[in-house]
């Protein structure tokens, strides 16, 4: 068994959900499993993701799943705040380059 | 118009106007108020004596159209950390001085000593008195704010110290007024420079720019369209951008949750500091969350209407098109109980005492805003209290009753609250004190996430997240390269982040222009093209930020900081953190190579 939490729009994935409370989701094991195809399994794309954690570390696509994982999916919209440092050190955008994540 | 300096002498309460100097062109914000403490104060000096100056000082952009430019700076020599220190804040001051032509606002000197009256500073155009209000002083902040805007009708732009600082406690922060003048909770809060304002027998700094002008950029066309460029961006962007989609769905992120987004985010990470940093994750978090507060909205405007005053999407200052404030509605009435509830605050005076009750975070933190309290500082405070057995963990009606303690001037323990972490765990004989040079460590744990911990540690502020906010970069990578939080090997990513923020800290825009200079190459050219329209001439932003912390530094070191108070507290180094189960491994040396050669 996997424990999924779900924030943002993706609690309207379990009925009668609150954000004031967990909303968790669980779903059968299945050995091999990538974080992009459990994502399939939920009838989710990658694009509805923000970040998304697996046993607290970033989720990528490629990610197998353990048996017992807890698997956190935020939407789109809900990422940690960067701050604006990024610039000095870094020097440039995300725009121009794939991602390793989604 | 040129640009001035407004200076104020509390010894015989007389202000002199200053040309900007030639050499101070560029320098604004925290540029501004860390030349002048380093230039003019003695290192040595007593925070809260005759030597000690409270400078402030409106970004650069201040008053002009660039988007959410409209932060102000305060600073000072700390009375909690004793090193150099810079505030800042939203609200409604920074717009009014940047179009009034103010630069900066030197304080300096204090009444006599036996002086017991209060005074106010009233600005307006090309004006300023110093007048005297003890009717101001020993008031909760709420009544202050709603008294002055009946003194002066024309809305003016509101700062001051509360209860707190006119106690010169070390942990009081600096308040604005908000746009509406309906809460003081735009606050500069760390560091204790309400106490350095009050120092100088001051409650509050009005400023009314009637007859004041938007400031002119040297070159009008250019900073014209990069300002339309970076409002563009910030508006497109899923972080940054609108409230609704064209579906009526929640689109921008910041806009329906407050950076209180965070709270789920760090909890699911792993980092998220509990119960006075004993574990990285809250079970409850999701009942303090900024969705919590989003859904708790709806509900009071589905069930009060138009009389629900709540709100997410909310501008801390004029002209911010991001608007991640919000104002917690009373579930009972749908009346405001507090704004904003940010994720530093709801973390602290949540997770970090293990309080879930959100109508009781809000309530914390109204108290503290009354008070003239920094939310972090009490936070970790009152989780001192609780770490010691005086009060229980997850306790809220307890820590609501020791935070009024602090209205009796007489209680004892309502002046260790207002002492900070540091002084309050000490007394109460308290091992675990999560503090570096004396101001409490904010909402990221720094065992799981470490570059966090190296900022915590070599900022020239004493523990202080937005020093250096590497979160992202270490969780999430930049341009695809996902670096690994537990690393220890961040001296490199931590200057960079901490260089960059001086720069973003006196350019007057919010950190938060971040999501989209990050994502969208028109949005970074807005914002360097901005200043540098402003300004007429091209700044380095590494090299202007560098400038900036190498004074800092150096005040510092002239007031007797060496490489040893560039550390976390013992208890980090060897109690791991769960769910990660690590530990801050970062070695001295690899901190101590932050600022190496670093000079003035």
């Amino acid at each position: 068994m996997i424990e999924i939490h779900l924030y943002g729009n993706l609690r309207k994935l379990v009925a009668g959900s609150t954000c004031s409370e967990d909303t968790l989701l669980e779903k059968e094991y299945i050995e091999g499993e990538t974080f992009e195809e459990l994502i399939k399994r939920l009838d989710l794309k990658l694009s509805d993701l923000g970040d998304c954690f697996i046993d607290g570390t970033l989720a990528k696509k490629d990610h197998i799943i353990k048996d017992q994982a807890r698997v956190a999916l935020f939407p789109f919209n809900m990422v940690l705040l960067c701050g604006g440092q990024h610039l000095k050190g870094h020097g440039y955008t995300k725009k121009d380059i794939d991602v390793n994540y989604y | 118009m040129t640009a001035k300096i407004l200076r104020i002498n509390m010894q015989n309460l007389t202000s002199t106007w200053e040309d900007l100097p030639e050499n101070y062109e560029t320098l604004a914000g925290r540029a501004f108020t860390s030349t002048i403490i380093s230039e003019e104060v003695e290192p040595t000096c007593h925070p809260l004596g005759p030597d000690n100056k409270f400078v402030i000082s409106p970004g650069l952009l201040a008053g002009t159209v660039a988007p959410s430019s409209g932060r102000l700076s305060v600073g000072g020599k700390s009375p909690l950390t004793g090193t150099i220190k810079e505030a800042n804040a939203g609200g409604l001051t920074a717009t009014k001085l940047g179009r009034l032509g103010i630069r900066g606002i030197i304080i300096e000197d204090k009444p006599p000593k036996d002086t017991k009256d209060w005074f106010s500073i009233v600005i307006t155009k090309d004006n300023c008195e110093v007048k005297k209000t003890n009717e101001y002083a020993n008031k909760g902040i709420y009544d202050l704010i709603t008294q002055i805007w009946k003194d002066y009708p024309n809305k003016p732009g509101i700062i001051g110290c509360g209860i707190a600082g006119q106690r010169l406690s070390p942990n009081s922060g600096v308040f604005g007024n908000n746009i509406e003048n309906t809460d003081p909770g735009r606050y500069a809060g760390r560091g204790g420079l309400g106490a350095v304002l009050a120092s100088k027998r001051i409650v509050v700094i009005i400023s009314d720019d009637s007859g004041g002008s938007t400031p002119k950029a040297q070159n009008k066309e250019k900073f014209k369209e990069a300002a339309k460029d970076l409002t563009e961006a910030l508006n497109a962007h899923p972080v940054t951008g609108k409230l609704k989609d064209e579906n009526g769905n929640a689109f921008g992120g910041l806009k329906n949750y407050g950076t209180n987004v965070l709270m789920n985010i760090l909890n699911e990470a792993g980092g998220l500091p509990t119960k006075n940093f004993s574990r990285g994750r809250f079970e409850q978090a999701a009942k303090i969350s900024g969705e919590a507060v989003h859904e708790l909205v709806e509900e009071t405007k589905e069930k009060f209407g138009e009389a629900a005053e709540g709100k997410y999407g909310h501008p801390c200052h004029p002209g911010c098109v991001m608007a991640c404030s919000n104002v917690v509605p009373y579930a009972d009435s749908g009346k405001a109980h507090v704004s904003p509830l940010e994720y530093e605050s709801a973390w602290a005076l949540g997770a970090n005492c293990e309080i879930s009750d959100l109508y009781t975070v809000a309530e914390l933190n109204r108290l503290c805003n009354d008070l003239g309290l920094d939310t972090i500082e009490t936070g970790n405070t009152v989780a001192m209290f609780m770490e010691a057995g005086i009060i229980e963990f997850g306790d809220g009606e307890a820590a609501i009753n020791l935070l009024k303690e602090v209205y009796d001037e007489k209680s004892v323990s309502g002046r260790l609250i207002t002492s900070g972490a540091l002084i309050a765990g000490k007394a109460l004989g308290v091992s675990r004190i999560p503090v570096v040079k004396g101001q409490a460590l904010p909402a990221y744990d720094p065992r799981p996430i470490r570059g966090i911990g190296v900022t915590y540690a070599t900022s020239t502020m004493g523990a202080d997240h937005t020093s250096g906010y590497t979160i992202a970069a270490e969780i999430l990578g930049i341009k695809g390269e996902v670096t690994d939080p537990r690393d220890i090997e961040k001296s490199d990513l931590s200057r960079n982040f901490q260089a960059t923020t001086a720069y973003i800290d006196s350019s007057g825009y919010c950190v938060f222009i971040a999501f989209c200079i990050l994502d969208d190459e028109s949005g970074m050219g807005g914002m360097i093209e901005t200043v540098n329209a402003f300004l007429g001439k091209e700044i380095d932003i590494g090299e202007y930020g560098m400038a900036i912390l190498a004074k800092e530094r150096k005040f510092n070191k002239a007031a007797g900081f060496t490489k040893a108070d560039d550390r976390l507290p013992e208890f980090f180094y060897k109690e791991p953190l769960p769910p990660h189960n690590v530990t801050f491994d970062v070695k001295d040396e690899e901190l101590d190579k932050v600022f190496e050669g670093l000079t003035s």
